[in-house]
Parts: C-alpha cells; structure tokens; sequence
C-alpha cells in the first residue's frame, strides 16, 4: 500500500485536473488517476489517422472560468487561447449565408443582408444576453445554497443571490426572470424574423439536449452558452493552440507544478468505504490506494451506481440518481481532409472557414432534427457544428491538408429497433458527410479519413454515461439545487470524504473548469473546519 | 346618443370569471352591470341547443377547479348547480386492451395490477405526495401575486410569507415541487410509471390548451390540478355540472343578480371610455355609452388591451409586452348528437364506463405524434381526445334513448398552414372521428349531427383571442407575476379604473373562478 494521499481525483477531464490543481495549490498531496492512457477526459486531442490529429471530444473551449486562467497561470505553463473569428459561418438553404462576427458591427452588416429589421434588433438582443448570462454568471460561480437550511450562510448566499437580481434593475429583472424558462424559439421570435438567424443562434440552446428548441429550457441553455462571451458576440467559441488537449496539458502541468501526481492507464474499479466513510479507490489491476478524500470527476451516475457499493447509500438517494436523464444525443465526426470545403453560397478558403460551421437553416430544421431522435432514429438532416482547426494551427494536418471535427446532434443514445453497431455507425457517418456535401459539394470527394463516434462509442471512449456530453442533461429540472440530485447540490456526497468535481455538478456542462473550480473550494472549505 | 343610468361597475364579458366578479362587487353594495356580446351569459361556460333537443356544452366540459370558496360564498347550489361526478376514465388500446381508472381506489388499484403490480403500488405513493403538494401549491392560487421587483412592505411581506412557506416543506416536498415546475409530465411521469397508457393518459392534462407536447418541460405541474379538488373535499377535482358547463355560469349569474347586478346579453362593447388617463365607461357598437365608477375587462388580455382601449393611453413597454403575450390556440371541440350509445370495442355495451371520461392516449408516442402535426401547422391526423357522454350522466341533455357526445380534441392550431376554412373544418372533424371510430366501430352510423369548433370559431364566435381556451397559453413564463404583463399582475391596470378578471389574470386557465374572485376582491380593496 502507497503513503496516504490527502486527496485522490478519480478521472483526469479538464474539472478533475482544475480541481486536483487547486488542492496541490493548496499543499495537499494529491492523486489524479485516469483510465485511459492519455489525459483530458472529453478535452483531448488524438491522432487518429496518422499525420491528423482531432479533438474527438469537445472541440472548442467554451468560456474558461477567468480565476482558474490567473490562479493556476495556464499560459505559463503552455495554454494559448485562439478565439474564432468569425465566430459563426452558417450556410443556408438557399445559396445565402450568415457570418457572426466578434465585432458586433460586422455581424449587423452579415444579418443586414438577410434582413434589415433584424440587424437593427441585433444590439439590442446582444445587450440583454449579456446582462442575463451575467447573473448566470453569478450564479455558476456560487455553490448551491441549501434553501432549505435555517442557517444565517445560506440565508445569505441567497440574499446575496436576490441582490444581484435586483442590480439588474427593474425592468431587465424582469426580463431575465421572463425569458429563463422560455423555450429559445419564443425568445428569438421575439427578436428576429430571419429563419437562418434564428436557427443559427437556436442551436446554442439545444446542444446536448434531448429536446428540440421548441422545448422550455432551451432559452436557458443559450443563455447559460453565452456566460462570459464579450457583448455582441454570439456563439464565440475559443481554441487552444494544438488542440483542445492543449487544455489539459496545461491544467496537468499546473497540477504537477503544484506537487500532484497524474497516472493514467490507472482505472478505477471502485471507492473503497470504512465505516461509512470512502478512504480510498481499489483498481481494476487490483491495487488500493489510500486517500483521505475522494473527488470523482466522472459523471454522477457512474459515481454513485458503479464505482460505490450501494449498501453505502439511502435508497431514496438512489433512485433520485438513478432518475438523472442522460439520453445523449450527441456523436461526433472527424474527417481528415485532402483539401477544404468548397462552399457554394460562399465559394473558396475565406475567413469564414475559420468559425464554427453550423448548418441550421430553421428552428424548424432543428426541431425537425429532434423529432426523428424522439422516436428512436438518428436524424434525417441532423443539426451539424463543424471546426477545421488546422486552418488557425498548422500543427493538427499535414501540409495543405486539414482535419474537420463535426459535433452531430440529432443521434439518440436508444436507436428503437436495433443498437449502434458498424452499420448505424457508417450509416450516420454517410448522413452527415451528405448533409453538409449539399452545402461543400466537394467535400466527399476530399475525405481522406472518416472517423465516427456514436454516443455509445462516446460512452465507451470517454466514460460518458449514455454518451451525454454534459454529465447529464442541462434541463431546467437538473441543475442548480437540482444538479446532481435535489439535495446533493453543494459538491459533497452523502458519504463522509467524497466529493464530486465533473460537469453532473453546478453550473453543468462546457469546457468552464467552473464545476472543478467551486468543488475544490467547498472541499479546502470543509477541510478548514 | 343618451347617457344611461350610473353604475359602480361595467363588466365586459359575462363568462363565469366576470359573473363571478359581478356577483363578489353586487354582494358588496355595488351597482353591477355586465355586458355579455352572446344571446346567453357564460361565454365559454355555455350550453347550447344547437340541434332541437340536444344540448351541448359547446367549449367548456367539465367543471374542474371551481374554487369552493366561491361555491359557498356566492351559494350557488341555492341557484341550482348541482356538480355530479365523472365516475371514471378509460383508455381503450388499439390491441383491443383498455385501462381504466375509476373513483373507487381498489377498483383502480385493481386494475393497474393487471398492467403492471410496480405501477399499482406506486400509484399510492404518487397519490400521496400529489395530495402533500396540491397543499403546499394552495397558498400560491389564493393570493393576488406580489411583485419581485417592488420593495414595499405589501410585496416584500407577501414574497417573504411564500419563501417561508415553501421553505418551511420537507425536503422531499420542496424538490419535488420544483421538478413538477419545470419538467415534462411524460418525464416525471417515467419516473414513477412504466404502463404506456397511464403515463399517456395522466400527462394529457399538463397539455391541454397549450401549444406543448407531453414531452415539454413545462407541463409537469398540471398533474397537480387533479389532486387539488380532493383536498376541499369536492369529489375529485373532475365533475359534471348538471344542465352541461352553462349551469355554472347561470348559477354564478342568478347569484349576482339576486344581489342586484344587471346582466344584458346581446350587447357588444366597441371600446372602454378613457378620460386623462382614467376609465369612466363603456361605449356599445351601436353608439350608446354607459358610465360606471369601474370598468373591469373579463375578456382575455389581447381585447382587453389591444382592442378595446386606445394604444395611446397605455404606456408603450405595456403595450409591447401585452403584444408579446402568447395565446397561441391549440385545441378543438367537436359535439355529437347520436342515435346511439358508442360501442367500444375494449368494452363492448353499456356500462359505467361510459359515465366517466373516455381518453384517446394510448401511449405517449401517440400524443407527441400528436403535437408534431401541431408544431408544423397541421392539425393532429390522430388527435388526442376527452371525451365524455353528458347524457348518460345527466339524462335531461338529449331524446330519451338518444345521447350527446362531447369530444375536446388537440391539436388543432389557430395558425393553420392555409388557414382555416369550412373544408378544414370538417376535414378535423372527419379526423376526430375516424380516429374514434377505430375504437367504437359503430360511431360514425350513429351520428346524427356534428357541430365541430376550431380554434377560429372560438374566436369569431366566443371571443376567445386565437381561440386559447386559457385567455393566453398557461407557460412559466406567463404566470404569477407575468401574468399577463409585469407589474400589472393584480388585477389593476396600467389605466385608473380599469380592471381585470378574466384567465389571463393570476392564476388564470378552467372554469375555476378564482381570477375572478380575487379581481373583485383587489377592486373593493381600492374602493
């Protein structure tokens, strides 16, 4: 048996390595242990086809919580940020095209040829997304108060909370409160006219959901999408340089910086319990290692149903983590390419090539999209997010070629009538290579390599739970004092030295290192007393 | 043009929510007149004999949550409403199977156990926390909705007794509460159910006369309303007033006049006099005006606001928001006359079962199959159905020997692609009857007449804006508070004078007449 560790991180995603940073920071001995043989967990960049390296789980950085960039000098230990710009090229139906920009004004001119009512609202519209995603922002970055405690803290947490709410002032109070529930297709015909638009903007509030825009909650998620980005500019995504799992090299050496050690091929078999108290984690080759705390970076599921005996748990607990709703709805694509996407509303290698490449012509093509995933078939047209990296960094694709990540939504994790094997899986690869060949006729033609993970596969690869890429549906009804489970929302299990640090916890999903970064300070602040 | 007598009040609309106000305002010494446009008081509350001896209530079917304060406070079984219940509700199931769920509870228990022993047993515990929550949801319909922003004592006070209140729930209550609030039924439903046509049949009342499917968030919370009529001790919280849905309102409108309220039918209100930004009356379409202390709209928010007053006396964010206010339409009726009594092929003859409600949900793909025509602009190929028989519960509604047959069907959406025409109409009214017809194959011969409403004839008849049976789609987003419009969520309005107190006011939606109790209420208040 090893010395005892203060603290051992099961799961080396980006959140278990910001948590097991901070812990280092902190000067407790810390342990990260990862099943797989490389780091990074869903923000890892793999080469697949030899030359072509992707990122074949999250390919873009959502919005890194800004004390986790400063508090552990990601950049001086290699972390370089590359913000897309354009942040979105949306190719519609019909030869026209849609291009937002980072600069407000130019993405007003893009809209103004769709539309010039909606250019004249998109300020406006700007401006209240980021006064909302600034209280979301508020509110990822608060633990969880326990609403239901009489203490003075959690009275306080939530007047604290109510004051915020209040700052926004009255009318835009309102407002925030009004549009929270909304589903995103109410929130956007309220602003906009432009089916192109809409479903372009649409698709930030359905990625990841089983539900299609139509749907109350979705108004929510696009919110949540935008915590942080600077006003104007919608659906920015951020690239490390060298891939997403330039990330979690960085995170990793922060980590080690600080004195933490990082295994991988480790695979956690199970949390070992003593008195009612984890003490531990045992692995699959057979080894325990001692711990006097346990952080499980892996979804909720997996961390209460595989990896702890349920003797060690109520069982009303139980079902509640049972009840989580995961249904991925994700696969992912990645192509190696022998030359770039040709597209015919807008022809040649632009600027346009280096954003996000969404085809979402209509919140109706999306709801469309979803209602084949309702009853259990992948979709017919399926929403498409497509990132060619290598056009911003040479070092993913060889000379003049280029690699292209497509995040794929609609693809139930329950196929009705079969399950995901090789002939569903081409079959979604072909699908998705024709839906966006309509909009880049040359596109198939220039597939060197074809790469397609389904969200089994993302389950088996990645540990996701039913492939969801968030750790668990983002709905309304599973997140804040809901997320994991009603009850458990402030980062600690109902066993004495467990915690949890992955996105199934507040504020959710997204490359935020947000959940990471709360869970390590209820675990330092528990620790203090 | 002759100026008329004075009143204290003009009331817009005599549906169960005005008669309802104007009975709170004649009990208190006002002098009460209500204007209804139709030949009869009760608007959507209506019974009609549209074929000679067959009387149909038209829109409204069943008496849900009528509040019994209002039941005791007005008496109005002294004015003749007699509630009977609605004995059961059966499913039938396109493999010739049936469920069916009856008042009595080992009967239903009973039952579930031949479809599934697990359900049978959840069932109870289910029915136990719906009880606990429909009690802690009380506080929240009674009370007229504070408003967030505001910091004076009223609000503050109000929000704070809320937050003591919920908070004061045990855990388990709390939690539950709050995924009831923003999960689908089908959803939390999944949680506790595994038999398809329960889970199917109980999620149907989170979408009726919304434009949601089963499967939206959103639609969990109506679940609670069947649990809530218990509690009052009110037979379930389904019945069937006797005379059809038209007997509430009479007996609504008989108690406001034995305190002196005047009611006159046949007579449309053009426009509501505003002077220097005060309500001082009424103008009529044919010229002549009437005067009254109060004005008080029962009509839904789109009238009341859009039409009714000039844009220019409300403030523009008011307007704008009223604009926005969604009462998308999305249901539809269709009433039979028939020969004969329908044959279910899952239950072939007469029975009880025909007493109660009869539910086209077999499974929950049925019904978000449903919603999917809706979503595009079409109404529903299968249509969900409640269906109900009121002359097997209440003989005197048609011929001896002969019955009338109440169908609410969704999806029918105002918006439909082409618009709604006579060709449209009857080809939903084609569709609701095929559907039914392959559960009780001699329907169709039976029927003697067929008086089919889309959503466009809720609006041009009974005046229901894009023919939303709730005066505005009952969404999260459009409740307590922001209901219709921040801050004029109690019952005033933005002009002096000029109240609310139809279902698009707090808590809104079925013949409950709560909007309009607590309207009259606040409107003395102000006095």
């Amino acid at each position: 048996m090893n010395d005892t560790y203060d603290a051992i991180v099961i799961g080396a995603g980006h959140n278990g390595l910001v948590t097991a940073a901070y812990l280092a920071k902190a000067g407790r001995r810390v342990l990260v242990l990862e099943r797989r043989e490389l780091i990074g967990g869903a923000t890892v960049t793999e080469e697949i086809h030899p030359g072509f390296k992707f990122d074949t789980g999250a390919h873009s950085i959502t919005r890194l919580h800004p004390a986790v960039v400063a508090d552990l000098r990601l950049a001086a230990h290699g972390l370089e940020v590359l913000p897309l710009d354009p942040t979105v090229f949306a190719p519609g139906p019909n030869g026209e095209h849609l291009l937002l920009w980072r600069k407000p004004a130019d993405t007003a001119t893009s809209i103004g040829e769709l539309s010039p009512a909606d250019a004249a609202g998109w300020p406006g519209f700007t401006a209240l997304v980021a006064k909302a995603s600034r209280l979301l922002e508020t509110v990822a970055e608060t633990t969880p108060p326990d609403v239901l405690s009489k203490k003075l803290k959690d009275n306080w947490v939530m007047l604290r909370l109510a004051g915020r709410l209040r700052r926004l002032g009255k009318r835009d109070m309102v407002e925030v409160l009004r549009i929270l529930p909304m589903t995103v297709v109410e929130l956007l015909d309220e602003w906009f006219e432009t089916d192109l638009l809409k479903g372009t903007l649409g698709a930030a509030g359905i990625t990841g959901m089983s539900q299609g825009p139509m749907a109350a909650g979705t108004a929510h998620l696009f919110l949540h999408q935008h915590i942080g980005t600077r006003e104007g500019a919608l659906r920015s995504a951020l690239r490390a340089r060298g891939g997403i799992g330039g990330l979690a090299a960085a995170l990793a050496k922060a980590a080690q910086g600080h004195g933490a050690t990082i295994r991988t091929n480790a695979w956690v078999e199970r949390i070992t319990v003593e008195d009612g108290r984890a003490t531990g984690v045992a692995l699959v080759s057979g080894e325990e290692i001692a711990g006097r705390l346990v952080v499980s970076g892996v979804d909720p599921k997996r961390t209460y149903c595989d990896l702890l005996d349920p003797m060690n748990l109520d069982v009303e607990f139980l079902r509640r983590v049972r009840n989580i709703r995961f249904k991925g709805v994700c696969a992912r694509v990645n192509l190696a390419l022998g030359e770039l996407p040709d597209f015919a509303c807008l022809p040649g290698a632009g600027p346009h090539l280096r954003g996000l490449i969404s085809v979402s012509p209509s919140l109706d093509y999306l709801e469309r999209a979803f209602d084949d995933a309702k009853y259990g078939d992948f979709s017919r047209e399926p929403y498409l997010e497509a990132v060619i990296p290598s056009l911003t960094d040479d070092s993913l694709a060889p000379a003049g070629k280029h690699v292209m990540s497509i995040l794929v939504q609609y693809a139930p994790y329950d196929l009705k009538g079969g399950v995901w094997d090789d002939a569903k899986r081409e079959a979604l690869g072909d699908r998705v290579v024709e839906t966006l060949s309509r909009y880049a006729p040359n596109l198939e033609a220039a597939v060197l390599h074809r790469q397609v993970l389904t969200p089994l596969d993302l389950e088996a690869v990645f540990g996701l739970t039913e492939g969801n890429i968030y750790h668990g549906e983002m709905t309304l009804d599973q997140l804040f004092l809901m997320r994991p489970v009603p009850g458990w929302a402030r980062y600690r299990a109902p066993l004495a030295g467990l915690y949890l640090c992955g996105a199934g916890t507040h504020p959710g999903g997204g490359v935020t290192g947000t959940p990471g970064y709360n869970a390590a300070r209820e675990i330092l602040r528990d620790a203090r007393r | 043009m002759g100026a008329e007598k004075r009143y204290d009040a003009v009331i817009i609309g005599g549906g169960h929510n005005g008669l309802v106000t104007a009975a709170y305002l004649a009990r208190a010494g006002k002098r009460v007149v209500v204007l209804e446009q139709r030949p009869r008081v009760g608007g959507s509350a209506v019974t009609e004999e549209i074929y000679p001896g067959f009387k149909f209530s038209s829109l409204s079917y069943v008496v849900s949550l009528l509040r019994p304060e209002i039941i005791r406070e007005l008496e109005l079984p002294r004015h003749g409403l007699e509630l009977l219940p609605l004995e059961s509700t059966l499913t039938p199931l396109p493999n010739g199977d049936h469920l069916v769920r009856w008042a009595d509870h080992d009967l239903t228990r009973r039952e579930l156990y031949r479809h599934s022993p697990k359900d049978a047993e959840a069932y109870d515990d289910f029915g136990k926390l719906m009880y606990h929550l429909a009690f802690a949801m009380k506080p929240i319909l009674g009370i007229v909705p504070p408003d967030p922003t505001s910091l004076s004592p009223k609000d503050l006070r109000s929000l704070l007794k809320l937050s003591k209140h919920y908070r004061g729930l045990p855990a388990e209550q709390f939690y539950a509460l709050c995924k009831l609030m923003t999960m689908s039924a089908a959803d939390y439903l999944d949680e506790w159910f595994e038999t398809e046509p329960l889970k199917a049949t109980m999620s149907a009342s989170g979408i009726i006369g919304t434009f949601l499917g089963v499967r939206s968030p959103g639609t969990a919370y109506v679940l609670l309303h069947h649990y809530m009529g218990e509690i009052d001790g009110v037979f379930r919280a389904w019945g069937f007033a006797k005379g059809g849905t038209g007997a509430v309102s009479e007996a609504i409108a008989a108690a406001a006049r034995e305190r002196g309220a005047e009611i006159r039918t046949e007579t449309v209100v053009e426009r509501v006099i505003v002077k220097s930004g005060r309500a001082v009356g009424v103008a009529l379409d044919g010229g002549d005006e009437i005067y009254a202390r109060v004005v008080v709209s029962g009509v839904d928010p789109k009238l009341s606001f859009l039409k009714l007053v000039d844009s220019k006396d409300l403030p523009s964010d008011f307007v704008d928001a009223i604009r926005r206010y969604k009462i998308r339409g999305s249901s539809g009726k269709v009433n039979l006359a028939l020969s004969e009594l329908p044959n279910l092929t899952c239950r072939p003859g007469v029975g009880p079962h025909l007493r109660g409600a009869i539910s086209i949900s077999p499974s929950i793909e049925y019904m978000e199959r449903a919603y999917d025509d809706a979503k595009y602009g079409s109404f529903s190929r299968h249509p969900y159905m409640d269906i109900i028989i009121p002359s097997m519960i209440d003989p005197g509604m048609a011929p001896p020997g002969q019955h009338v047959m109440s169908i609410f069907c969704q999806y029918a959406p105002f918006e439909l692609k082409g618009g709604w025409d006579d060709t449209q109409r009857e080809a939903f009214g084609d569709a609701v009857v095929d559907t039914l017809t392959e559960f009780a194959p001699n329907l169709k011969r039976a029927i003697l007449h067929r008086h089919v409403v889309t959503p466009w004839e809720m609006q041009e008849e009974y005046g229901l804006t894009q023919g939303n049976i709730f005066h505005g789609e009952l969404s999260l987003h459009q409740l307590f508070f922001n209901r219709p419009a921040h801050p004029w969520a109690d019952y005033r309005t933005p002009i002096k004078r000029y109240y609310q107190c139809g279902s698009g006011t707090h808590p809104g939606g079925g013949i409950t007449g709560a909007s309009g109790r607590l309207a009259a209420l606040n409107i003395l208040k102000d006095w």
